[in-house]
């Protein structure tokens, strides 16, 4: 490309009218190319954003009993987004999904790092092995990796809580305090071997010239995962802990699923779980796309903040 | 040079695309049907209604209908039961403009699809030719504003079901009140064993218990809906569970028919369920269970009330998207109060007490081998069916109410109390109410 514009710059200037349309044909070309994805992204990612954007602004009123006499939509002003967050449960859920992400992203981060350094590591075995058995939950869908974790916390099915009667243990994974804990640990395990395989991705990328240096001053296996190896997968580690913060907030499959064992999950126990149920079991569409406006926000601001921190940092 | 470009008619036909799409995104469920004209009937030409329904081998059933209706043949779509997702799908169905003739909607759940304009108001078809079959207290809690939104499918009047060799240690019978059960409960606690479940996630029950009591929780007025939840019918359930729960009566912490519940009850840790008429076919799910339950009248309320009450129990509902109401009518009548019917359903799908009052179907007048020998649709079932509360009706955003108080009971751990979370509750719905654009005031006592 940068060979052959300043060709085109220098032709003459006889042949004008085929110059432009050669010119033209060139600008156009990337965007016919990247018409099919234009289309479908602004049809199904911009257009349903605007309408949700839309949608949170504006208000439903009904008269008579069931809004037979009529039914009226009107500009609303920001009255959704007040009783959204006059909403006590929905806030809670926020609240409660921050907690999550503050104990659970690091857990696992954390986790999903030592496993990666271990199975790089020069001394490890069957690394191809290991790998694979550790991304393997990943494979699993959420629904059924809830299922199967389920099994194992419901009392009178769980042999885990059979074993702790032996030692006079009672644990109760579903109860109110537990079963945020609970749906954390099923998250860390599905999702430790895939945030794994990203920094192993990076692991990768070192040249091996840093590590012969290395082994030259004689430095240990864990001085060279200390001052080689986690400085320079910094930017797989932030990848991961980005993606992690938007997934806590995404949190749906999970609880939804384990409610029908755990009576403490309430029907808006994530920001997600909230926003569907306002709108397919309460019908209210607008406060619903207050709430998943209000998700976004959230999400990007802690995306951001986060990656913010982490740049100065760095610098 | 032509006058339009090619260029600006792409751009402009984006756009006009883009508009529309727009414009068709406007809240959904805010037009009515019941305003439209009424759709005739066709006359002779083959046409295919489709149900949504959470029974499951309905199309046996339907396939009865199909052979002997050749020209109006039923299709029926399986959907997750109410709440769990079949609610949800109906509704972005509705709210895309779509959706199916026919779909099972339970009692309590028609006022908030009408908010939505999801359902037919099928007098305007004929349904007062049909009324005559059913339970007269099962057509009005179909009937809203001078309307008629479903046939009633089934319902489920309620009773005790209890382990005779359990209360047997304890040398119990079964209880008549709800005095004698609190008696009987703190007997069977010393056996280490709970009598009951209180479900604090599912407002239902305790709802079904306050009906019993004499509770009307809401009622339409001219000038909109009256609320009534902090009566003394249900204050006195709210005080009585409270009392239970503090006194460790009840178990808490599952649910009835969760996988922790028949684990208990298979191993004698769970006496009794108080519930629906369709809760047998889920007891008789409890490994080893055969030949050690019963069913015995619903204990009753010192202060008077009602010998039973409903949970549960679902209509069929002409959907407003149907293009043909009246075919689909005569369906649903034909499904829910025939003799044909009504033992298909129950042989087929196990659907619960039948709303015809003549027919109780032919599998429920045999004594069961499960429930020892007793013939309990016929003793127990069917009277239970005639001691309802006829003052009940339902309300719209029944499902969020629930949510409200299940939610209130939920903090019942954390030291409030089940008469708070009522007295909240009332207050946290009249604003769901004002939320919504309906108008409703307390009941000035």
């Amino acid at each position: 490309m940068s060979i052959t514009t300043p060709q085109r710059e220098s032709r003459p200037a006889a042949d004008r009218r085929g110059g432009t349309r050669r010119v033209s044909a060139v600008t156009r070309a990337p965007w016919l190319l990247l018409a099919p994805f234009l289309a479908l992204f602004l049809l199904t990612f911009i257009l349903p954003i605007i309408v949700a954007v839309i949608s949170s602004f504006t208000k439903v009123t009904r008269g008579g009993l069931f809004g037979e006499t009529g039914v009226t939509s009107k500009f609303a002003g920001f009255s959704n987004y007040a009783q959204a967050l006059a909403d006590g449960n929905f806030v809670a859920s926020m609240g409660r999904m921050l907690l999550f992400g503050v104990v659970q992203v690091p857990v696992m981060i954390v986790l999903a790092t030592i496993l990666a350094l271990l199975l790089e590591a020069a001394s490890a075995r069957w690394p191809g092995f290991f790998r694979a058995a550790f991304f393997l939950p990943y494979g699993v869908p959420g629904v059924i990796a809830t299922i199967l974790w389920s099994f194992l916390y419901v009392p009178g099915l769980s042999p885990l809580i059979d074993i702790a009667g032996w030692f006079g243990l009672s644990p109760d994974f579903l109860g109110p305090s537990a079963v945020l804990w609970s749906i954390a640990n099923i998250v860390t395990w599905s999702y430790t071997g895939y945030n794994m395989l990203i920094i192993i991705a990076q692991l990768k990328a070192i040249p091996t010239e840093v590590y012969e240096a290395a082994k030259v001053d004689g430095a240990s296996p864990v001085r060279v995962a200390w001052t080689i190896q986690l400085p320079l997968i910094r930017p797989a580690l932030v990848l991961t802990t980005i993606f992690s913060i938007i997934g806590t907030l995404q949190l749906f499959a999970e609880p939804q699923v384990l409610q029908t064992v755990s009576p403490a999950i309430d029907s808006q126990y994530t920001p997600n779980l909230s926003a569907y149920t306002t709108a397919f079991a309460y019908n209210d569409y607008n406060v619903a796309a207050a709430q998943a406006v209000l998700i976004a926000v959230v999400a990007f601001t802690l995306s951001f903040a986060f990656l913010a921190f982490s740049n100065r940092k760095s610098s | 040079m032509p006058l339009v470009t090619r260029r600006q008619l792409l751009h402009g036909g984006l756009g006009t695309a883009a508009l529309g799409l727009l414009s068709a995104c406007a809240t959904p469920g805010t037009h009515s049907v019941n305003t439209a004209p009424t759709i005739a009937s066709t006359t002779g030409e083959k046409i295919t209604i489709e149900y949504w329904s959470w029974l499951k081998d309905l199309q046996v059933v339907a396939d009865i209908w199909n052979a002997a209706n050749p020209n109006v043949q039923v299709k029926t779509v399986w959907i997750p039961s109410g709440n769990q997702g079949g609610y949800p799908k109906l509704y972005s169905a509705l709210a895309a403009g779509g959706g199916p003739d026919l779909a099972q909607v339970e009692f309590g759940v028609i006022p908030s699809f009408m908010m939505v304009n999801g359902l037919v108001d099928i007098s305007r078809y004929g349904a007062a030719e049909f009324a005559g079959r059913y339970d007269k207290n099962l057509w009005n809690q179909v009937s809203f504003a001078g309307g008629v939104y479903g046939i009633p499918q089934d319902s489920g009047p309620m009773a005790t079901y209890y382990q005779s060799e359990l209360f047997a240690k304890v040398g119990a019978t079964a209880p008549a009140t709800w005095d004698e059960w609190a008696d009987v409960a703190a007997e069977l606690r010393k056996a280490k064993t709970y009598i009951d479940c209180f479900p604090l996630s599912d407002a239902a029950v305790f709802t079904a218990f306050a009906a019993q009591a004499g509770a009307s929780w809401f009622r339409a007025d001219e000038d909109g809906w009256v609320i009534n939840m902090s009566d003394e019918a249900t204050l006195e359930v709210a005080r009585f569970f409270d009392k239970a729960i503090d006194k460790d009566l009840v178990q808490t912490g599952f649910t009835p028919f969760s996988p922790g519940w028949f684990a208990a009850a298979g191993k004698g840790e769970i006496a009794t369920l108080t519930s629906a008429s369709w809760a047998d076919a889920l007891i008789a799910g409890i490994s080893g269970g055969a030949g050690k339950w019963q069913v015995a009248d619903m204990p009753r309320w010192s202060s008077g009330g009602y010998g039973s009450s409903y949970q549960g129990g679902s209509t069929v509902g002409v959907m407003a998207n149907s293009k043909h109401p009246r075919e689909a009518l005569e369906f649903a009548a034909w499904l829910t109060s025939t003799q044909e019917g009504i033992d298909a359903e129950i042989e087929h799908c196990g659907i619960g007490w039948s709303p015809a009052p003549e027919i109780i179907g032919t599998p429920r007048t045999q004594p069961s081998d499960f429930f020892s020998g007793q013939n309990y649709n016929q003793d127990i079932f069917a009277p239970a069916a005639l001691e309802q509360n006829t003052q009940w009706s339902w309300w719209p955003s029944q499902q969020q109410s629930f949510n409200i108080l299940s939610d209130g009971f939920r903090q019942k751990a954390s030291g409030t109390t089940l008469v708070d979370a009522v007295v909240a509750a009332e207050e946290k719905i009249m604003t769901v109410f004002k939320n919504s654009g309906l108008s409703i005031r307390k009941e000035s006592a």
